[in-house]
């Protein structure tokens, strides 16, 4: 199907190789040159259905059955709303109910089933999710987080690759340069036939080059996507990391009160402290504020430094 | 802690003979540096003893005290406190002379506002003082690294406020007295005055809110004496009673000489006198000060003009590409 043509201007890929079909909400394709010249002002109708569209929503056809685009665009639009995750389901048939009800809902609207009935479901379903579809705009799913991983795991495995073959490289290039060299010399002061040297040689330079290729590849435990071989489960946990330094000692500081010894923290609750001392509210108990702290640091105000005198270093 | 604070360790005195010796000494150093032509026998005709700048400085202190109260937004205690703490420090080893104690004063508060946390900025600030504002806040701005540099950066200071409250609590909890809180204004009070002597450089706030409270109960004809030497050292602080009997006492006779009140026409004589003495360095409304803070500016720009003119000779040599370098018209 090499023929397809703009519906409006009837210009056709062989006519105009540079052809490029655009595609808006509605499924009908326009040639870029028909988009342009109808949509001048920025929005206007769909010449096959008159549905009012915009410009800017016009974009590059991909597949060939304009009703695919379609569909793809509906489901984008579909999906930004029913963005729930498996993890949101208590039970898989509630999850797959929910998938089959978004398929039900995308096939309609293509389609043109009930499209008013189904759009007024989709508004329900907004009214009541809306929370919930704000939290996990957000949220990447964990799918999409391994999948970023694997991607930079492979970026760096690639570049390791890379690497390690440019050295090879080099490697190789240098062993042939010696050996040519050794072979010079050999030839140049050595007394022995030249014929036989030359022979020798390249019988070594074949030896070396079995032994290279019988070298057993690296055991492959992985796909090149990164995927390891196996049935292990696959885990996302990172390990532990361990701190192998001498443990923290707490000392605790010891202050000369100069002064009575304050009471200690358990007396401020036992004794009676606490029953003159305003509560702590809701607020400042969660910024960590504890009434025992302030009463207990009032006390210690009050009874450190009470020794205190100047008059005897004099 | 007080124990281990700068407070302690560098801004505690023995006495107040200890006090008025350090300030002696600064009067003599700011006479000797500053009259040298001025004999020995008329040296006071013309400067203030040191007699002159305690009474300057006392008057200072009861405008400080008169500015804060009345300061917009209402201002905390400790606020108070702690600017009195550097007003006074400031004033022991620096001469009223050399600095006025009208420009020291806000500039303590300005200080003590930010280190208490009380956030006022400098427009709000001197939106509380009279007369030109620019230049208020000029002099604040001005004055607050000399002011921070002669405290020695102890800025942190331990006011009597917190340890009244502790007191409180702890005779509520151990204590026999009937309804302690209305020992409240009474101490209040106190502290206020107390604020105005040199009691703050020479015992810790515990000591002076021990003070407080010991006073507010005799004013209400309590006896708390059972509570301090029973509870508050009972174990093992025997021995120690009677430093803090000796305390209380200094400090509560200290307290009503706070208010001794002095002649108007002293005063009025003593500004005059200083108008007169002050170094002429540090007086905003001086031709020397204008001078000297022009003179930095223009020092400033010096300093910028060498260097650039520095960094044009080295590109020039390393680009070799001077102006008489360039290709002559012929």
């Amino acid at each position: 199907m090499d023929d397809f043509a703009c519906p409006r201007c009837r210009t056709t890929k062989f006519q105009n190789p540079s052809l490029k079909m655009m595609v808006n909400v509605c499924g009908h394709g326009l040639c870029e040159s028909c988009v342009d010249l109808l949509f001048l002002k920025g929005s206007g109708n769909c010449p096959d259905c008159k549905i009012p569209l915009r410009r800017n929503n016009f974009r590059v056809q991909l597949f060939e059955d304009a009703t695919v685009e379609k569909e793809v665009d509906i489901r984008k639009r579909v999906l930004r709303d029913y963005n729930k995750k498996e993890e949101d389901f208590a039970t898989l048939a509630e999850y797959n109910n929910y998938l089959e009800e978004v398929e039900t809902i995308v096939y309609n609207l293509t389609n043109n089933i009930d499209v008013v009935n189904t759009n007024k479901k989709i508004e329900q379903y907004k009214k009541e999710n809306r929370e919930q579809i704000q939290k996990n705009k957000g949220r990447l799913g964990r799918d999409e987080y391994e999948l970023e991983e694997l991607l930079e795991l492979e970026k760096h495995i690639n570049e390791a690759r890379k690497q390690e073959i440019l050295l090879e490289e080099t490697e190789a290039k240098k062993k042939r340069i010696q050996r040519k060299e050794a072979l010079i010399d050999e030839l140049m002061f050595s007394n022995t036939d030249a014929k036989n040297i030359v022979n020798t040689f390249a019988q070594q330079a074949k030896e070396e080059q079995e032994e290279e290729a019988k070298k057993p590849p690296s055991k492959v435990t992985k796909f090149s996507t990164g995927i390891e071989f196996g049935r292990k489960t696959h885990t996302t946990f990172l390990p532990v990391p361990t701190d192998d330094g001498p443990l923290y000692e707490y000392v605790p500081i010891i202050v000369d009160p100069d002064g009575p010894q304050p009471p200690l923290d358990k007396d401020i609750t036992t004794k009676g402290f606490m029953s003159h001392v305003r509560a702590e509210t809701e607020q400042e108990r969660a910024g960590g504020f504890k009434t025992t702290i302030a009463c207990m640091r009032a006390l210690q105000e009050a009874m450190m430094g009470l020794y205190h005198t100047k008059r005897s270093q004099y | 802690m007080f124990p281990t604070s700068s407070q302690c360790k560098y801004w505690m005195f023995s006495s107040e003979d200890e006090l008025n010796n350090l300030r002696d000494a600064t009067n003599a150093t700011h006479i000797q540096l500053y009259g040298r032509n001025v004999s020995e026998s008329s040296k006071y005709e013309v400067f203030l003893t040191p007699e002159e700048e305690k009474i300057m400085v006392k008057r200072y202190e009861l405008h400080l005290r008169d500015f804060c109260k009345r300061f917009q937004p209402p201002m905390p205690r400790c606020v108070i406190g702690t600017a009195f703490h550097y007003f006074k420090r400031f004033y022991i080893y620096n001469s009223v002379m050399n600095y006025h104690p009208k420009e020291i004063m806000v500039t303590c508060i300005y200080l003590a506002s930010k280190v208490e946390e009380f956030n006022v900025s400098i427009q709000q600030f001197v939106a509380n003082i009279k007369g030109d504002r620019e230049k208020a806040s000029d002099i604040i701005l001005n004055n607050e690294l000399l002011l921070m540099e002669q405290l020695n950066f102890h800025l942190a200071i331990h006011n009597p406020y917190r340890p009244v409250e502790g007191l409180l609590i702890d005779i509520k909890t151990r204590g026999s007295l009937h309804d302690p809180e209305r020992l409240r204004p009474g101490t209040e009070q106190f502290l206020e005055r107390v604020l105005l002597t040199d009691a703050i450089l020479l015992y810790s706030p515990s000591q002076v809110a021990l003070a407080a409270v010991l006073h507010a109960a005799s004013k209400l004809q309590e006896n708390l004496d059972s509570y301090v030497t029973e509870i508050l050292f009972g174990e093992g602080g025997r021995d120690k009673l009677e430093i803090l009997i000796d305390a209380v006492r200094a400090i509560r006779s200290m307290e009503k000489m706070a208010d001794a009140a002095t002649d108007k026409n002293l005063i009025k004589l003593l500004d005059k006198k200083l108008e007169k003495c002050r170094n002429p360095e540090n007086n905003p409304d001086s031709d020397i000060y204008k001078k000297k803070m022009q003179a930095m500016l223009d020092e400033d720009d010096d300093l910028y003009y060498a260097i650039s003119q520095q960094n044009q000779i080295r590109d020039n040599s390393t680009l070799n590409m001077s102006v008489s370098a360039s290709p002559e018209v012929p």
